[in-house]
């Protein structure tokens, strides 16, 4: 058992690809916490997908054996999430840590996640350490960068750290740094035991782990638990640390971090912000504070392609809740889809990310509809909260309807400050302000309702920006907003999947868009196929598919018969995979593309 | 059981844009060498095909009539010797219209080809043009006279519709053309675009136009209200034939009769079994002069494989399949809508009905 005084927590924050992977490999390196031969690059980004993307979904908490002044300090480093949809994650490892390091690339300065992240560190009341990283790249310019976060963080620029977590140049002084800056962990081993779950994963064998901090009091690694929120006891299996690899302890003590195999075996009863106690008499009177559930802000419809994998989607959607409790879901039908689940994503990249999870760790094939916000329809007094656009209610039947509103932060070069602005003003955004970080670089704030956000927002910016601009953005509340809900009707019978909800002074064109990709995409049938566009029994666009007449082999004489027959069975297996809406048969393929569409009106893609 | 033989010819004058047969231009030099490798080919596989009646000869390419009139004569004799060819019959050979004159025709109808398949292909030089076709509409009129005057009694002429450029006042005075000339049969096809092919490529660059499937339609509504009142009958979905010439040969592909297939490519069928010779003619020649098969590939059908068969090649002609083959309840919305008619319990294509084939079977059978 160590002495709390020697125990550091802390976390690095930084900006996507701004060297915080590389940076935690070397402080593994260091500290000799891995091995020289197991050694490999993004060492705590253990799924595929996070090393594929390069980006960190999953908090990791490791713990650093470190030698200074001749003591042994423990160093608990949680690697934190960096993109915008996982703020809720960043939030959680704040909570468990004394202190952050603010990493910024030295050439590419301040972004707008990084304001994010400071923010959210200095609200949660961590110590900061401002770090420069990739001081050895020939577009370093320290000075400059050194000066924009000093005066951010209120250092000096002289006193902001250099270092190169490629190289390891500056390395040993950050962890010096620190050791003196950061307080040790506060919190009495004698008092009653409350650790906060900031994490959780689930093992075949053993059931759920949950990820703790311990704050006051000692866990042993066999005892009777209570989980607080929950209300429920348990029989605790095994308390661990991650060094890196998980490995058992005899207890984790009050500023510890680890691991508890929790001895429950239903993923949904271990939520992440609650506080762990013993059960009995010995157990704490109060929970810990501060942690706050995640809101998802995006939803998102998620089919089988096979109908047949309803069972399995579940089961994966269940196991995969386990590591991912920002993610929602609750079933749903679709006339058109079939039986599958409306998904509620903290934001589009969480969303891609679970899909691409969901389809490559349990080998299902996913549709998705077109991603959409929440909105609160009023009327009179009540507030129903609408989360599938077809369930809309029709205009007239309610008084009004508001949509969730953010505040984004943008940070661009000054040359591209108009087409930012533009950008934003077509986006129904409202300017908040604009800041000067030097001459150079601008920081803009706007109001923008997140609906326009979520379609192709980031890469229109980039796109504007030759990709030097960067975004955050926070959730500001709910505004009115005069919005529509356009159907799509084929042969007289709305599909529910193409069902969208728009600006009313964008509903004609979106209307039009969308009946005018649908004819390409819907095969000819053997009757005329109109395709229309409407706002409740108003039609605002049509199209028609006409009746196929035409689809025989003129000739087929001995040598053609074989190839006529495997083409036949071919198109019976397509015939299979159709998707019948009233009359009309569409192909999945044309589902897929036409859910795939930029669904944001007046915008081709 | 009334088996055809198919022979293939791989030899032509000139390649035409939109073939994709097994046919090569600059392969004279083979000719006797290949006549004398399809006689050795019918010796190999005469023992299998022994007890088998054959009731038709065709000769199909490529471009048969690039044979001299003596070599085909010694090949119909070579077969004859070895395959039981009945004495009635049907002996077709394809022509192109460049490739005859009279003295030729008069050597083919001695030598025992007593029908006649035309490449008319169209009476519209532009749509010749558009084909990539050598010959002119003249050198159509003048070789089926020429035929005539040799004593031809049975002539099939083929058509094409739907080139770039083709109107459809331009197909209708083909199709009356073709009339006026009287054949006992006449094919008309869709031009159909293989992407290998070079008008598949120029296609594909966007240089050419590809066939608009609706303007084919009316074409072949067009064709099969002209040639109705003319009085041939539409007994497949690409033939017309006057009563008694419908082609005996090409038949037995549609009613799965056996065949045997010699020649480089050729597919035969029987039982169970389909197979095909490999398509290089040197490889085809290397391997018959040797001794060995020259089968490249083959494949046993499966009972669903022969049903399957049985649906959607009995669908092509006139009398269709019977309703008994259908499960209950699926052919009903093709009858009402006029897809399919009720002939005294058999399920017929219409006109319609045939030109949805593909949607037919699939309905009929998934």
């Amino acid at each position: 058992m160590i002495d709390s005084s020697r125990i550091r927590n802390f976390c690095i924050v930084a900006h996507i690809d701004h060297g915080k992977s590389t940076l935690a490999d070397r402080l593994l390196e260091l500290t000799h916490a891995v091995a020289e031969r197991d050694m490999r690059a993004q060492y705590l980004d253990k799924m595929d997908l996070e090393r594929e993307r390069g980006i960190t979904i999953k908090a990791q908490a490791v713990r650093l054996s470190y030698q200074s002044g001749g003591r042994t300090h423990e160093l608990n480093l949680i690697d934190t999430p960096g993109h915008v949809d996982f703020t809720y994650e960043v939030s959680r490892s704040l909570a468990a840590c004394e202190g952050a390091v603010l990493l910024v690339d030295a050439a590419q300065g301040i972004e707008a996640q990084t304001l994010a992240n400071f923010h959210l560190a200095r609200d949660a009341g961590l110590t900061i350490i401002p770090v420069l990283n990739k001081i050895d790249l020939p577009a370093a310019d320290p000075d400059r960068v050194a000066r924009e976060l000093g005066e951010l963080v209120g250092w000096s620029p002289a006193e902001v750290l250099r270092v190169s977590a490629k190289t390891g140049e500056g390395v040993t002084g950050l962890l010096e740094t620190v050791i003196e800056r950061v307080s040790p962990p506060e919190g009495a081993r004698e008092a009653p035991l409350r650790a906060m779950i900031f994490d959780s994963s689930f093992d075949p064998y053993r059931g759920v782990v949950a990820y703790v901090r311990v704050h006051d009091g000692v866990l042993p690694s066999r005892a009777k638990i209570r989980l607080m929120a929950a209300n429920l006891d348990s029989e605790a299996e095994e308390a661990g640390i991650f060094a890196p690899e998980a490995t058992p302890v005899p207890d984790l003590g009050a500023g510890e971090v680890g691991y508890l195999v929790t001895g429950l075996k239903d993923v949904h009863q271990v939520k992440v912000g609650d506080t762990i106690t013993l059960a009995g008499k010995k157990r704490a009177r109060e929970p810990l504070p501060g942690y706050r559930e995640p809101k998802p802000m995006v939803w998102s419809g998620l089919y089988p392609a096979e109908g047949g994998d309803y069972g399995d989607l579940r089961d994966a959607l269940d196991r995969l809740k386990l590591s991912d409790s920002a993610m929602q879901y609750e079933p749903e039908t679709s006339q058109a889809l079939g039986f599958g689940f409306r998904c509620g994503f903290l934001g589009l990249l969480h969303m891609e990310i679970v899909k691409e999870r969901l389809e490559r760790e349990f080998d299902l094939e996913l549709i998705a509809t077109a991603p959409n916000v929440e909105f609160h329809v009023v009327r009179g007094e009540e507030i129903t909260v609408v989360h599938n656009p077809s369930e809309m209610p029709q205009p007239g039947t309610y008084d009004l309807v508001r949509e969730p509103v953010v505040l984004a932060t943008v940070i661009t070069p000054s040359e591209y400050l108009g087409p930012v602005l533009e950008l934003c003003q077509s986006r129904r955004g409202e300017m908040v302000d604009i800041k000067y970080l030097s001459p150079e670089r601008a920081e803009v704030h706007y109001r923008l309702p997140l609906a326009e956000i979520i379609f192709d927002f980031f890469d229109q910016l980039k796109s504007r920006t030759r990709g030097y601009a960067s975004l955050d953005y926070e959730h500001w509340g709910y505004e009115k907003a005069d919005l529509v809900r356009v159907d799509v009707l084929l042969h007289g019978e709305a599909v529910d999947a193409f069902s969208s909800v728009v600006p009313r002074d964008k509903a004609y064109q979106y209307g039009r868009q969308m009946v005018e990709r649908l004819r390409e995409l819907i095969p000819r049938q053997l009757f005329d196929v109109a395709i229309q566009a409407t706002i409740g029994s108003r039609i605002i666009a049509r199209e028609t598919v006409k009746a196929k007449r035409k689809d025989v082999l003129a000739k087929c004489y001995g040598g053609d018969i074989t190839r006529k027959r495997k083409l036949l069975e071919q198109q019976k297996k397509g015939k299979a995979r159709l998707r019948r809406v009233g009359k009309v048969d569409v192909p999945q393929e044309a589902f897929i593309a036409a859910l795939r569409l930029d669904r944001r009106p007046g915008v081709k893609s | 059981m009334n088996a055809g033989i198919y022979v293939h010819v791989p030899f032509c004058l000139t390649r035409c844009g939109y073939c994709d047969f097994n046919a090569y231009a600059g392969l004279d030099h083979l000719r006797s060498r290949y006549v004398a490798a399809l006689i050795r080919e019918a010796e190999l596989v005469s023992r299998e095909w022994a007890g088998e009646e054959f009731v038709s000869v065709f000769l199909g390419g490529g471009t048969p009539t690039t044979l001299e009139p003596a070599d085909l004569e010694a090949l119909l004799e070579g077969l004859r010797d070895r395959l039981a060819v009945t004495p009635d019959a049907e002996v077709t050979i394809e022509a192109n219209p460049d490739t005859l004159d009279a003295a030729k025709l008069e050597g083919l109808l001695k030598a025992g080809f007593s029908r006649l398949s035309m490449g008319a292909q169209s009476f519209d030089s532009k749509v010749l043009e558009a084909l990539e076709r050598i010959h002119r509409p003249d050198g159509v009129r003048r070789a089926f006279r020429e035929a005539r005057a040799a004593g031809y009694a049975n002539v099939s002429l083929d058509l094409i519709y739907g080139a770039d450029g083709e109107t459809l006042d331009s197909w209708e005075l083909s199709v009356r053309e073709a009339i006026d000339l009287g054949p006992e049969h006449v094919s008309a096809y869709a031009l159909t675009i293989e992407p290998s092919t070079p008008l598949g490529r120029k296609i594909g660059a966007g240089l050419v136009s590809a066939p608009d499937p609706d303007v084919q339609a009316d074409m072949f509504f067009l064709a099969c209200r002209l040639l109705g009142e003319a009085g041939y009958r539409h007994y497949e979905v690409s033939n017309w034939a006057k009563p008694g010439f419908e082609c005996v040969h090409n038949l037995g592909y549609w009613e799965r009769r056996p065949y045997v297939g010699l020649g480089a490519g050729a597919h035969g069928f029987r039982g169970n079994r389909r197979s095909w010779n490999v398509r290089p003619p040197e490889e085809y020649l290397v391997r018959v002069e040797s001794g060995m098969s020259p089968v490249g590939g083959e494949e046993r059908l499966k009972p669903s494989d022969a049903f399957l068969e049985e649906v959607f090649l009995r669908l092509r002609l006139l009398e269709g399949i019977p309703a008994s083959w259908v499960e209950g309840g699926r052919a009903e919305p093709l009858l009402e809508t006029g897809l399919l008619e009720d002939h005294e319990g058999a399920l017929a294509p219409t006109d319609r009905g045939m030109l949805l084939l593909n949607e037919l079977v699939l309905a009929l059978t998934s």
